[in-house]
């Protein structure tokens, strides 16, 4: 029996394109007997159609009764995720988005982030603040302490390049940022959410 | 007598506000995960409590100096240091803020700009400099 196990690991993610066959050996690792291996690799799993629009969830069930069917005298092992997504990529997509479109996220970032500071900065009365601690550390009322308060504005970008760990492409250390890490959750929550409400949707379809 | 509970009420007034004022601080410091984020930026993480020590002590002596109007006399060119470490920090606020409202995150999905999403942080970056600098050069002096 353990001669003719299977080991089958799904991966995380897989992306095909349109109307593409998936196979067995491209969203598994799979480790089994010599003589079967190449069979198992090149079992097909999945035809993407029109109807699956950018993703296909892939249950292990769905594999298993596939390979159970072909290889009923094989004994399988399903370790890892019990479910793959499958994007799939039309070719329009996958070309960057254009020049104009990022400049305008540029700017629409720029100047929001540029008004939110104003913003804050009145709704927490810095002005008055700085004129007070301007009073506080050299004993002289001054209308505009502009001696801290444009270091202070430069420190502000400095921060926030501190905290995000990027002055432009060069990390300031090999660990990841804040903002990957968010990203990647972002991301992890997205695939958990699909992976709950795809996988029903199938099944329904196929009942 | 009567005196005696006036002044009893209003430090229990003083001292429940300061509790409320300063669990608040510290929770919203907290949530936006600034000191781990700082000790993980110079691999300090053993130095953690001497940060905590750092916030706490900062905030007491600040409002201690706000309210008793404790005038130092220094040379006004010490201001460009102060300056810079507070802008520093509302700068870390400020990233931390946008990183709890996943504008980044949902921006380089939905909008598949993965890629250039270095260039928008530094959008993000120079627009609160410029911002900033807008705001004390010319829009409070008009």
């Amino acid at each position: 029996m353990s001669q003719d196990a299977v080991y089958l690991r799904l991966r995380n993610r897989y992306f095909v394109n349109p109307n593409s066959k998936v196979l067995l050996g491209e969203i598994a690792q799979i480790i089994a007997p010599e003589q079967h291996e190449k069979a198992l690799k090149r079992l097909f799993i999945y035809q993407i159609n029109k109807e699956d629009e950018h993703l296909v969830v892939i249950d292990s069930m769905h594999i298993i009764k596939k390979l159970t069917e072909h290889f009923p005298q094989l004994h399988i092992e399903s370790i890892g995720s019990p479910q793959i997504i499958v994007e799939i990529i039309p070719s329009s997509t996958k070309k960057k988005p254009h020049a104009i479109a990022v400049a305008f996220v540029w700017i629409i970032l720029f100047v929001g982030s540029g008004l939110a500071i104003m913003n804050f900065h009145h709704d927490v009365s810095m002005e008055e603040v700085h004129k007070r601690i301007y009073y506080l550390i050299t004993g002289i009322h001054k209308k505009d302490p502009l001696i801290l308060q444009i270091p202070y504005s430069l420190g502000i970008g400095l921060g926030m390049i501190l905290f995000f760990n990027h002055v432009f492409k060069k990390k300031i250390n090999e660990e990841p940022s804040p903002l990957e890490v968010e990203m990647f959750l972002y991301q992890q929550n997205l695939d958990q959410y699909v992976v709950l409400n795809e996988n029903e949707q199938n099944r329904k379809k196929k009942q | 007598m009567m005196q005696l509970f006036q002044f009893i009420i209003i430090i229990m007034i003083g001292l429940a506000g300061g509790l409320a004022v300063g669990s608040g601080m510290v929770a919203f410091i907290t949530v936006l995960d600034i000191i781990p984020r700082l000790s993980q930026l110079i691999k300090g993480y053993q130095y953690i409590t001497w940060f905590q020590r750092a916030l706490m002590i900062g905030a007491v002596s600040f409002t201690w100096f706000d309210f008793r109007g404790t005038v130092f006399h220094l040379p006004s060119f010490l201001t460009v240091i102060i300056g810079s470490f507070a802008g520093i920090f509302v700068g870390m606020l400020a990233g931390a803020l946008t990183e709890v409202l996943n504008v980044l995150p949902i921006l380089a999905k939905r909008l598949n700009m993965a890629h250039v999403i270095i260039i928008l942080l530094m959008a993000m970056v120079f627009g609160k400099i410029a911002g900033s600098l807008f705001h004390w050069l010319i829009y409070i002096p008009n």
